[in-house]
C-alpha cells in the first residue's frame, strides 16, 4: 500500500464523521507520511508500520461518535457510539444490545403512560367545563365537583411524571456514555487498588 | 504480548515521554514504537482523545526541512495523570511481581 492508497482507504472508512474531524485526522497521517519520507523512508514502508487503516478507523470513529453523543443527546447517536465500542471488541454485542434495548423500551412506555395520564386530566377537565357549552355528548360519571379537581390532579401529576421521566431518561443517557468513555480508555485507567 | 495491554500502557508512554520533551507525531510514534512493538497508526487516535480531555495541546511550528509540524505538549493536568500513571504501573508492577515470585516459592 502507498500513501495515496492508505489515505484513500482510511479517508473512506470515517466518511460518516464530521468533516472538520475528519480532515484533521487525515492531516495527521499526511504529515507522518511526509515526515517519513524527509527521513527517507519508503511509501510502503510506512503505510506497513500504521498497520491496518481499519484498526485506525474503528478508534477513531468510536472516539469521535462517543463526543458527537455527549454533545447532542440522540438515540440515534448513543445507538451509533454502542455499535462504534462494540466494533472495536469491547463487549459482546448480544451483552449490550439486550439491556439497551429494554432499557430504551422501558422509557418509551413510561413516557407513552404519562403522556397518557396527562392526556385524560386535560380530557376530563374540558369535558367537564366547556362540554356543556358547545352541547357535545360528552360522559363523565362524576358530577363536576369531582370531575374538575380530578382532572387538575391528572393533568398535574402528568405533567410533573413527565418531567421525572425526561430526567430520568436523561440521567440513563449521561450513564451510558461514561461507561462507553470507561470501556474506550482501557486498562491503565482501571485502578487495581484504590 | 495482549494487544489490549499494550494500549493501555501506550498511554503512560505517551505521557511520559511528553513529560521529558516537546515532540511532533512523528517523533513520538517513532520513539515508542523502537521500545514497544505496536501498530504506529494507533498512536494518533490516542493522541486525540488526549487532546480532547486536555491532558495535551498542541501547536504548530515550523520546522527546518519543510512545512510546518504539529507538536504535541503536556499540559498541567496532564502532567499530574502522568504522574498518577507512574505511580499507578509502579505499583502494579511490584505487585506482580511479588505475586509470580510467591508462587515459584510454592512449587
Amino acid at each position: 500500500m502507498n500513501k495515496k492508497e492508505f489515505l484513500g482507504r482510511l479517508s473512506g472508512l470515517i466518511k460518516d464523521i464530521p468533516e472538520e474531524e475528519k480532515k484533521d485526522i487525515l492531516f495527521d497521517y499526511e504529515e507522518h507520511f511526509r515526515i517519513g519520507l524527509e527521513k527517507g523512508r519508503k511509501e510502503e514502508e510506512i503505510a506497513a508500520s500504521l498497520g491496518d487503516p481499519k484498526v485506525i478507523a474503528k478508534q477513531s470513529r468510536a472516539s469521535c461518535i462517543l463526543k458527537e453523543a455527549e454533545k447532542t443527546t440522540s438515540v440515534n447517536n448513543i445507538m451509533r457510539a454502542i455499535f462504534a465500542a462494540v466494533g472495536l471488541g469491547f463487549f459482546n454485542l448480544v451483552i449490550i444490545l439486550g439491556p439497551a434495548i429494554g432499557l430504551i423500551g422501558i422509557l418509551v412506555a413510561l413516557f407513552a403512560s404519562v403522556f397518557a395520564i396527562t392526556v385524560s386530566g386535560v380530557a376530563v377537565l374540558f369535558g367537564t367545563l366547556i362540554g356543556p357549552v358547545f352541547a357535545w355528548n360528552v360522559y363523565i360519571p362524576f358530577a363536576a365537583v369531582v370531575s374538575i379537581p380530578l382532572g387538575i390532579g391528572l393533568t398535574t401529576l402528568g405533567l410533573l411524571s413527565l418531567i421525572g421521566t425526561f430526567y430520568l431518561a436523561k440521567f440513563f443517557y449521561k450513564l451510558c456514555i461514561s461507561y462507553l468513555k470507561m470501556n474506550l480508555q482501557i486498562i491503565t485507567n482501571r485502578r487495581n487498588r484504590e | 504480548m495482549n494487544i489490549q495491554f499494550k494500549k493501555g500502557v501506550l498511554e503512560l508512554c505517551v505521557l511520559s515521554m511528553l513529560e521529558r520533551q516537546v515532540c511532533y507525531g512523528y517523533e513520538l510514534v517513532n520513539e515508542i514504537s523502537k521500545s514497544i512493538s505496536i501498530s504506529e497508526g494507533t498512536i494518533y487516535p490516542l493522541l486525540r482523545r488526549l487532546k480532547s480531555e486536555e491532558l495535551v495541546t498542541t501547536y504548530l511550528q515550523e520546522s527546518q526541512e519543510g512545512p510546518p509540524r504539529k507538536y504535541y505538549k503536556l499540559t498541567e493536568l496532564g502532567r499530574k495523570k502522568e504522574e498518577e500513571l507512574k505511580k499507578e504501573w509502579f505499583t502494579f508492577v511490584k505487585d506482580v511481581n511479588n505475586f509470580l515470585k510467591g508462587s515459584e516459592k510454592n512449587e
